[in-house]
């Protein structure tokens, strides 16, 4: 059978792409294509921001109590549909099935949060600020948003920003990672079902040229993004100079601290999961491991047995606890950064190179992979790998640990192993990193809370999720009023 | 089968009550219609049950092996025939099985909130256990 051609959804109706350009979307697991996205022409971005804009109007009069019930609606859909969701991720990404339902759970909570908009987006007053006259604080829709997301949480991304936008009042734009297109399009089937005002939601599948055109639009507001740096300052400082607001999701190299005082036994698995979980394939993932004075040792130890105990294959099948990377781009990208650890010197303690999956010869799949000896001068310790290599770094104190993590250009997490509250403290107060776990591996921010980040990792003031995203998707109008 | 992750308990979960459901409304009938009608009614809600906890359980990504429980320890064999006694016997085989089952499930996952999930169908399996025992009395 041949691999569904997916569609465009613009104001209320799915519509085939005009474009002959298209590219293939694998499962990572068998290398099959599943399908095929086009990319879209500019003349279908004009229109796709028409429809938003044309339906505008009418979505801000509608009372924040019924664009609640729409998010009721949807996120019953979506538990309706939650293995769907979940079978969806894992075929287009490759993450184990456990990790896609959390995926779209995590994308659920989004929907929630912002079901609680009548509450979220209440302005607020104040009476004789100067005598007989109050001043009250207004928030109102802006217009049309969008965003453009990445392949690693296919689902969940777009789902930190679409809610809130149109909980507040305002339509909206999804352009889809043209890695991972899929689960989007079976979410714009759930919001098509819940039948929404036509232009309210729209979804635009392409590549660089449809982000360009929806920026360079003059009837787009502003832009969310999720991806690496390198474009997320392209597309900040393109947003700007077009006049827009944007929040830009970039890169990450995130050091994970075990003090001597830490529960190891506790303390591994969680590292386990933050550097191995997705395949390495998370913003948030701990990429290096800083091993404080003579706990290297035996952490070394502990680290390597319990990754040599992962199980590589297809995400589908539940006794696997790592899927494949996301295409082959992503395992050659990987595999070289493995080769020049070594040419720089590190020791090669776990080569997840040679891993075979039986009954899936040509998956992208790569095991666990582990790095001694790593300086922070290193390529493997400076740059993003987005893969599932650890790096341990061995420092004598807190303070050296602090110069890793800050040696970095990024700041996206950072999370520290210990039992001290002295040095829990410590940590929160001095690292420059927007999500901190302590004795947490992966500081995901819930959905009622912001997904932060600093430095390199985030470019613009207000981030996606929790109140940051009531404040970006509205304007304050201040009110100040007299009666004679 | 390894029982190695989250979701492969989970399913494992999902799939024994869904059997005890087939098996109590297969072997309904007699005397026992109305208890296993009953048992067969839980068995369903006990299976909605389990597939709530998978999806709200999960958001705590767990990605460390599970070790030490196998499938082949929780089989149960379900042939609901004629002979009243030897049904009754296959269902306390079936609620001690659950018990085993979840009692394990509950030490093994590291989720308060799933953790407590399974203890609570081990429990309800203990008072089914009682039940079946009364009848069988």
């Amino acid at each position: 059978m041949a691999p569904q051609v997916l569609k465009n959804y613009i104001d209320g109706e799915w519509e085939e792409s005009k474009s002959k350009e298209m590219l293939d979307v694998r499962n990572p697991a068998t290398a099959e294509v599943i399908a095929k996205v086009p990319l879209s022409t500019t003349d279908e971005v004009d229109r796709v921001v028409q429809a938003a804009r044309e339906a505008f109007q009418g979505w801000r009069e509608t009372t924040p109590y019924t664009r609640a019930r729409y998010m009721f609606e949807l996120k019953n859909q979506m538990e309706e549909r939650f293995e769907d969701l979940a079978a969806v991720i894992v075929k287009e990404h490759g993450k184990i099935i456990d990790e896609a339902r959390g995926e779209v759970r995590r994308s659920i909570e989004n929907v929630e949060v912002a079901a609680g908009i009548p509450s979220l987006m209440t302005g607020y007053n104040l009476e004789d600020v100067s005598h007989g006259i109050d001043e009250d604080c207004v928030y109102q829709p802006v217009g049309v948003f969008c965003c453009v997301t990445p392949f690693n949480f296919p689902l969940m991304v777009p789902l930190w920003f679409m809610p809130y936008a149109i909980a507040c009042g305002n339509t909206y734009i999804v352009k889809p990672s043209e890695i991972c297109p899929v689960s989007q399009m079976v979410l714009f089937e759930l919001l098509d079902e819940i039948d929404l005002p036509p232009g309210v939601v729209n979804m635009i599948n392409g590549d660089k040229r449809v982000v360009d055109a929806l920026l360079e639009n003059p009837d787009v507001d502003g832009l969310s993004f999720v991806g690496s740096t390198p474009v997320g300052k392209y597309l900040y400082a393109k947003a700007a100079a077009h006049g827009k607001r944007a929040q830009c999701q970039a890169g990450a190299k995130n050091c994970l601290v075990v003090m001597p005082d830490a529960v190891l036994t506790q303390s591994v698995p969680a590292i386990m999961s933050s550097v191995f979980g997705t395949a390495g394939q998370r913003c948030l993932a701990g990429a290096l491991v800083v091993a404080v004075g003579d706990v290297y040792e035996p952490l070394e130890e502990m680290l390597v047995e319990a990754a040599s105990n992962l199980n590589v294959g297809d995400g589908m099948d539940e006794t696997i606890h790592m899927g494949p990377v996301v295409t082959q781009r992503s395992l050659d990208r990987i595999r070289g950064y493995i080769e020049k650890g070594i040419e720089e010197g590190a020791t090669l303690l776990l080569d997840g190179r040679d891993v075979q999956v039986k009954d899936y010869p040509d998956g992208y799949f790569i095991g666990p992979t582990i790095f001694t000896d790593v300086t922070p001068g290193m390529a493997i310790a400076r740059e993003e790998i987005f893969g599932p290599v650890m790096g341990i770094v061995r420092v004598d104190d807190f303070d050296q640990a602090l110069e890793v993590i800050h040696g970095s250009p990024y700041g996206n997490a950072a999370s520290l192993f210990t039992t001290s509250g002295k040095w829990a403290r410590e940590f929160e107060y001095r690292v420059q990193a927007g999500n901190l776990g302590i004795n947490i591996g992966i500081a995901a921010p819930i959905a009622s809370f912001p997904f932060s980040g600093m430095k390199d990792s985030f470019f613009g003031d207000l981030h996606g999720q929790g109140r940051d995203a009531i404040e970006f998707f509205t304007d304050r109008k201040v009110v100040i009023t007299r009666w004679f | 089968m390894e029982l190695a992750t989250f979701g492969a308990i989970m399913t494992f979960a999902l799939e024994l009550e869904q059997r005890a459901a087939v098996f109590y409304e297969e072997a309904a009938h007699g005397s026992l219609q109305e208890p296993f009608s009953d048992l067969a009614k839980m068995a369903h809600k006990r299976a909605k049950r389990i597939e709530r906890t998978r999806r709200e359980g999960i958001a705590e990504m767990i990605l460390e092996p599970i070790t030490g429980m196998n499938g082949e320890d929780y089989l149960v064999e379900l042939v609901p025939g004629r002979d009243e006694i030897e049904r009754l016997s296959q269902a306390i085989r079936l609620a001690e099985t659950s018990i085993r089952f979840y009692q394990d499930a509950a030490e093994k996952i590291p989720v308060k909130e799933v953790a407590r999930t399974c203890q609570r169908m081990a429990t309800e399996s203990e008072k089914q256990k009682a039940e079946l025992l009364r009848l069988q009395v």
